[in-house]
Formats: structure tokens, C-alpha cells, sequence
């Protein structure tokens, strides 16, 4: 019995051990099953499949047996539809969620209970605002950069300033509302003076409802001369509505947008630059993140270090757009005009 | 109620039982965490705020009226709610204006509809508007939360066993409203009213009161569901419950309610809630999207309406022959 007892013990260290080298140098472990879902905002958006291939590729290097399932809402059900998912995958009792967040802190108490349950939840694209139930936030891009890039693609197409507006997805993405608040505060810059901003819309990332609200900007502010969508869907509705109604001329679109779906606008002068990252490598690096998390080949705390596959190296970070919350940033940003991108839309 | 009505009602319930039966046994063979007490109260909680008002609304639509305004007026009250406490209103107090204001929305229909005669369908759709476009200038584009931890505790908290208190209001409102419908004169009164308000106004019923109180009841626990959906989310936005009134009407129809009015029943409208939260949390459980799910709810919609309508047709051309 006693020489049982140290056997474990011994083990245990051991295990302790093993785990804390694992952790240090933090290279995952594959073969092992987990149960992950990937939650996007809502389905039937091109950037969020985009994802899903990426942590499919992710899942088949890491030879996961587990099929990951990509779950969402319907657009008109988002905000529920989002807590409903979080819930019945912590009833199923699976290893890891990894949501896009569209509903604020609406998400607080599901996303807690999953946590509570030893179930790792990562989110990406857009994070918990008080990072309450979250293990980590795999961010795109510094949200503080997605402002100084949006405020200098707006200089750059109004080189003389002039009046702009913008046209953001739902008022509860947390992941817009941060790239606004350091657009606004990158403007402040005096060499940004002749920028005014005019007003601030919501199309809900619906195309009809970012068409409308686009055309709405301009009749209200006769002198507008840009709209920056910073969102993928809000920036290819802006630009087919001023191609449709013939304002080109008169107002450019920028912002945030896919390549394939901007390629025709750019190429015609309706929206001369826009950026974006590539989804694809968020949906890889989140299923990395949270497959490692949900092993115990990795921690979430400040410091730890991985190798996130084909990506190479990254480290998880206090996050400087979030008191509390824990981030691990990816990058870099693609600046898309008529030079090159014809070969990004391939 | 003839006889045949009668029956038509029996085998409806049955026709929901059994196939309530259906979807339990599969959920249970598909899914081991389907039994599991914190799934059965997750099953409730993530629709508890739809069933509170479809009790509600089967005593609207036997009457012979419907009400399209009840999600708008959830959300109205949410947001009263919301902005009192944002202005620094005690939050109790903020709880009861919203209760009051949503009371007061219903009986705005109801005076419409009952002392004035116009349809319920076209006030209460001007309501749904109206209401909304109230809850949207009042809190505009914000999300606020930020609520003191025993309001946030009222939707999430279980307080009685695993039950939430959201769960035992349902639970008391189904009481009442049983007792209402089938053991007391109003809930005969609110029979004979839908089968003809002629009828109902000859046997010496207040046509006009029982409306007028029936629309307001339904405000008012319309606003009482908004502050527990607010309670469950933790924050409110000028959306919130927005388009709730189809899956709430959808309920009362399949729970065999006549969209006429003047018959249906409670078992049938339970059953049918029974019925849609297994559908919904089995199809969840099996990973099953959010387009997809709705597409069967609705699919069990249309069936729900045809199926009586074809076997009445049926019966009808049966019987024509024989005599």
C-alpha cells in the first residue's frame, strides 16, 4: 500500500512535472480528442467560412479526431442565438469554445458557466468586453492599429479633408466599437484636422439594412465625401450603393473589406483603399490556441509562449484595449488599392 | 361545444403527445446529456421569457383577438427599465414604472380594439411599431448593463432547488392562467367571446371590460418577461426581444388554439410548449445550425394549421356520403 502510494505520488509529480515543461515550451500535443466548436457571429458571412477553413486545416495538423463544428445564429437571432450555442455545448460538456463575440456582455453568464466547467473559451475576431468567462482573446490585429489605419486611409483619400462618416456593424460589437474609439482618438492628431467626422451609423452587418443606411449618410450630409465601413459586409454595401446610385464621384467608400467581394469597387474608383487581415489564419491560430488550452499543453496566463503550427511563435499578453482581458495578437494588416488587389482576390 | 369540436381537441393533444413522446425518445438516444437536471432547466431558461408570454396570449386568441405588440412591448419595458436606472433612479422603482408602462401599452390596444371597434390585428400591429420605435429613441444605439448583482440574479440565479425564479413565475402564471380559463367565469366568458362577440354580448357578458382587461394583462406580463429576459442577459439594447412575437404566436397555434378564437385549451398550448423546447434543445444537442432549426419549427407551423383543416375536410366529404 505505502509503496502504491508513493508510486502515485511519484507519478503525480512526474505528471506535474511533464505538464510544466510542456507549458514551458509550449509545443502542442496532437492526436488528443477534444470536442471544439467555433461559434461566429452569425452564418452566412464569406470571412467567418474563411475561418472555419482555417481551423479545419489547424484541426487536421494537429490530427484531432474530432471534427470541429462550426456552429452560429441566424443574423436576426444573434444575441440569443449565440448564448443558446454557448449553453447546450457546456451541457455537452465539450473541450473548447471559440466565439466570435456579437453580444456584448449578454455573453457574460453563459460563457461563465462554460468556464466554470473546466471549458476553455477563447474567443476571436471580436472578444468579451469585461473578459469575464474568457481565457484569452486571439485578436487580428492591435485594435489601437486598426484605428491609425483606417484614419490614414481616410487622409490618404481625402488628401484636402473634408467630411466623412461611418458605418459600423451592430452597436454591441465589441471588436468595431474598439476600432472606432482609436480612429477617433488617432484623429486627434493635428495632421488629421481637416478630417470631420459626421456621424455614426449601424447596418447590423445586413446587406440591405448597411445599403440603406449608406444612402441615408448621404442625403443627410450633402457635403460627405468618404463613409469608412470598418466591416467586411457594411464596406461591399456602401460601395454597390454608390456604384448603383452613380456617387463615386462624390463619395468614396473605405475601410474594412474581403478583397474578392471589393475588387470590382476598387477597380472602378468607388473604393480606392481598404485593408483587412486574413481570416483564414484567425479561425487556424484560435483553433491552435484553444486546442492547446483544452490539452494542457498551454496556459492562459500573461507570459506563456507557443508555436502555433505554420504561424510560428506567439505570446499570450495583457491586452492594452482591455483591463482585465488577456490577448494574443496576430497581424499584420494587408492595405488593399487598385496595385494589388487583382491578385488578393484569387 | 359540440361534441365533434370536442373530440378534434382530444385527438389534437393526443396527436402532440405522441409525437412529444418522439422527440423525447430520440433526444434521449442521441444524446447522453439530455436527462441531465441542469440541460431540462437550461431547456426552460433559454426560452422562459416566450413561454411567460404565450400563457398570456392563448387567452388573447381564444377571445378572438391577437396581440402582435408583445415583444415590442418587452422591449419597451426593458429599456424604461434600463434608462430609470441610468438616470439614477432606484432600480425597484424603475421595475414597476416599466411593469406600469407596459400594463398601460396593453390597455392602449385594448381601448382601441374594445371601446372603439377597430381590429386587434391592426392596432396591435401599429403597437408593435409604435412600441418599438419607443424603446429605440429611448435608449438609441446603446447597450446598457451594469445592473446590481440580485436584478442580473433574477434570470440566471436558481433560488429554489435548481429552479430560477424566472421558472417559478412561469410556473404560478400557468396556475393562474388554468384556473382562469377552465374554472372561471371569465375564462367562459373568454369562450363564448370568441366564438361570436354577438353571442357573447346577448349571454350578458362586458365585452368591452374583458377585453380591455384581457389586453392589459397582456402588457403587463409582456413587460414583466422583458425585465426577466433583461435580468437574464444582463444588459439591455433597444432590439432586444425583437421579433419574439411569432415564436410566441407560433406556440399557441400549435398547442391547437383556433386562430378564430373560441376553442383550444391550456394542455394543449403546455404541450406544444413541451413539444417546441425539446424540438429546439434536441436539435441544439445534435449540433443542429439556427437556419435549419428554424425551418422545422416552421415547417411544424404549416403542418399544425393543415392537419386539422384537411381532417375536418375529410370527416365532412366521409360523412356527406354516407347520408
Amino acid at each position: 500500500m505505502k509503496k502504491l502510494l508513493t508510486t502515485t505520488a511519484a507519478l503525480a509529480v512526474l505528471t506535474i512535472m511533464a505538464g510544466g515543461v510542456y507549458a514551458a515550451d509550449g509545443k502542442a500535443t496532437p492526436g488528443k480528442s477534444i470536442d471544439m466548436v467555433l461559434l461566429p457571429k452569425f452564418l452566412g458571412i464569406a470571412v467567418f467560412d474563411q475561418a472555419h477553413t482555417g481551423a479545419a486545416e489547424a484541426q487536421k495538423e494537429l490530427q484531432n479526431p474530432k471534427e470541429v463544428q462550426f456552429l452560429g445564429p441566424t443574423p436576426e437571432n444573434s444575441v440569443a442565438g449565440q448564448i443558446e450555442i454557448v449553453t447546450n455545448a457546456t451541457t455537452q460538456n465539450v473541450g473548447a469554445i471559440m466565439i466570435s463575440n456579437n453580444s456584448g456582455d449578454q455573453i457574460v453568464p453563459a460563457a461563465k458557466a462554460a468556464h466554470d466547467k473546466g471549458i476553455k473559451v477563447v474567443t476571436w475576431d471580436s472578444p468579451i468586453p469585461t473578459a469575464e468567462g474568457e481565457d484569452v482573446f486571439v485578436a487580428q490585429v492591435d485594435f489601437n492599429q486598426t484605428g491609425q489605419v483606417m484614419a490614414d486611409m481616410a487622409l490618404s483619400i481625402l488628401p484636402d479633408g473634408g467630411e466623412f462618416a461611418i458605418l459600423s456593424a451592430s452597436p454591441d460589437a465589441a471588436n468595431q466599437n474598439a476600432w472606432i474609439k482609436a480612429m477617433e482618438e488617432a484623429l486627434k492628431d493635428p495632421k488629421y484636422g481637416k478630417l470631420t467626422q459626421v456621424d455614426l451609423v449601424y447596418g447590423n452587418d445586413q446587406s440591405e439594412t448597411s445599403y440603406s443606411q449608406a444612402l441615408a449618410l448621404v442625403d443627410k450630409h450633402p457635403d460627405l465625401k468618404l463613409i469608412m465601413a470598418p466591416t467586411t459586409v457594411g464596406i461591399a454595401a456602401a460601395a454597390k450603393a454608390m456604384q448603383d446610385e452613380k456617387l463615386c464621384d462624390k463619395v468614396k467608400i473605405s475601410g474594412l473589406g474581403l478583397p474578392a467581394e471589393m475588387v470590382s469597387y476598387t477597380m472602378n474608383g468607388c473604393a480606392p483603399q481598404f485593408a483587412l487581415w486574413s481570416f483564414v489564419d484567425l479561425g487556424y491560430l484560435s483553433y491552435y490556441t484553444a486546442y492547446m488550452l483544452a490539452a494542457g499543453d498551454l496556459e492562459a496566463k500573461e507570459g506563456a509562449k507557443f508555436t502555433a503550427g505554420r504561424m510560428g511563435d506567439y505570446e499570450i499578453t495583457k491586452d492594452p484595449t482591455r483591463e482585465k482581458g488577456l490577448r494574443i495578437l496576430m497581424g499584420p494588416f494587408s492595405v488593399y488599392d487598385k496595385s494589388n488587389v487583382e491578385a488578393a482576390a484569387k | 361545444m359540440t361534441a365533434a369540436v370536442q373530440g378534434r381537441l382530444m385527438s389534437w393533444e393526443g396527436l402532440l403527445l405522441a409525437i412529444l413522446v418522439v422527440i423525447v425518445a430520440v433526444n434521449i438516444g442521441y444524446s447522453p446529456y439530455y436527462l441531465g437536471v441542469e440541460n431540462i432547466v437550461n431547456l426552460f431558461q433559454l426560452s422562459i421569457e416566450k413561454i411567460i408570454v404565450a400563457l398570456i396570449m392563448t387567452l388573447i386568441i381564444i377571445s378572438g383577438e391577437i396581440d402582435l405588440s408583445v415583444a415590442s412591448i418587452m422591449g419597451l419595458a426593458a429599456c424604461v427599465m434600463a434608462w430609470m436606472f441610468q438616470i439614477g433612479v432606484p432600480l425597484p422603482l424603475g421595475i414597476l414604472a416599466a411593469i406600469a408602462i407596459g400594463a398601460l401599452c396593453g390597455a392602449f390596444n385594448g381601448f382601441w380594439v374594445a371601446y372603439v371597434g377597430l381590429p386587434s390585428l391592426a392596432v396591435t400591429l401599429a403597437g408593435l411599431i409604435g412600441f418599438r420605435g419607443a424603446a429605440r429613441i429611448l435608449l438609441e444605439d446603446r447597450a446598457i448593463g451594469g445592473y446590481p448583482a440580485w436584478f442580473n440574479g433574477l434570470g440566471q440565479q436558481p433560488i429554489f432547488g435548481p429552479l430560477t425564479f424566472s421558472i417559478i413565475v412561469f410556473a404560478v402564471l400557468l396556475i393562474v392562467v388554468g384556473i382562469t380559463l377552465h374554472g372561471s367565469a371569465l375564462g367562459r366568458y373568454i369562450y363564448v367571446m370568441g366564438n361570436g362577440v354577438e353571442a357573447a354580448r346577448y349571454s350578458g357578458v362586458n365585452v368591452k371590460r374583458v377585453k380591455l382587461l384581457l389586453f392589459a394583462a397582456s402588457g403587463a406580463v409582456s413587460a414583466i418577461a422583458g425585465l426577466l429576459y433583461a435580468a437574464r442577459l444582463g444588459s439591455v439594447r433597444g432590439d432586444m426581444a425583437f421579433g419574439f412575437e411569432l415564436d410566441i404566436i407560433t406556440i399557441v397555434l400549435l398547442g391547437g388554439v383556433s386562430i378564430f378564437g373560441g376553442s383550444g385549451s391550456l394542455l394543449g398550448v403546455g404541450l406544444s410548449i413541451f413539444l417546441i423546447l425539446n424540438l429546439r434543445n434536441g436539435m441544439g444537442l445534435a449540433n443542429i445550425t439556427g437556419n435549419t432549426q428554424t425551418s422545422v419549427i416552421g415547417a411544424l407551423l404549416i403542418l399544425s394549421v393543415l392537419v386539422p383543416n384537411i381532417v375536418q375536410l375529410t370527416l365532412k366529404r366521409l360523412k356527406g356520403r354516407e347520408t
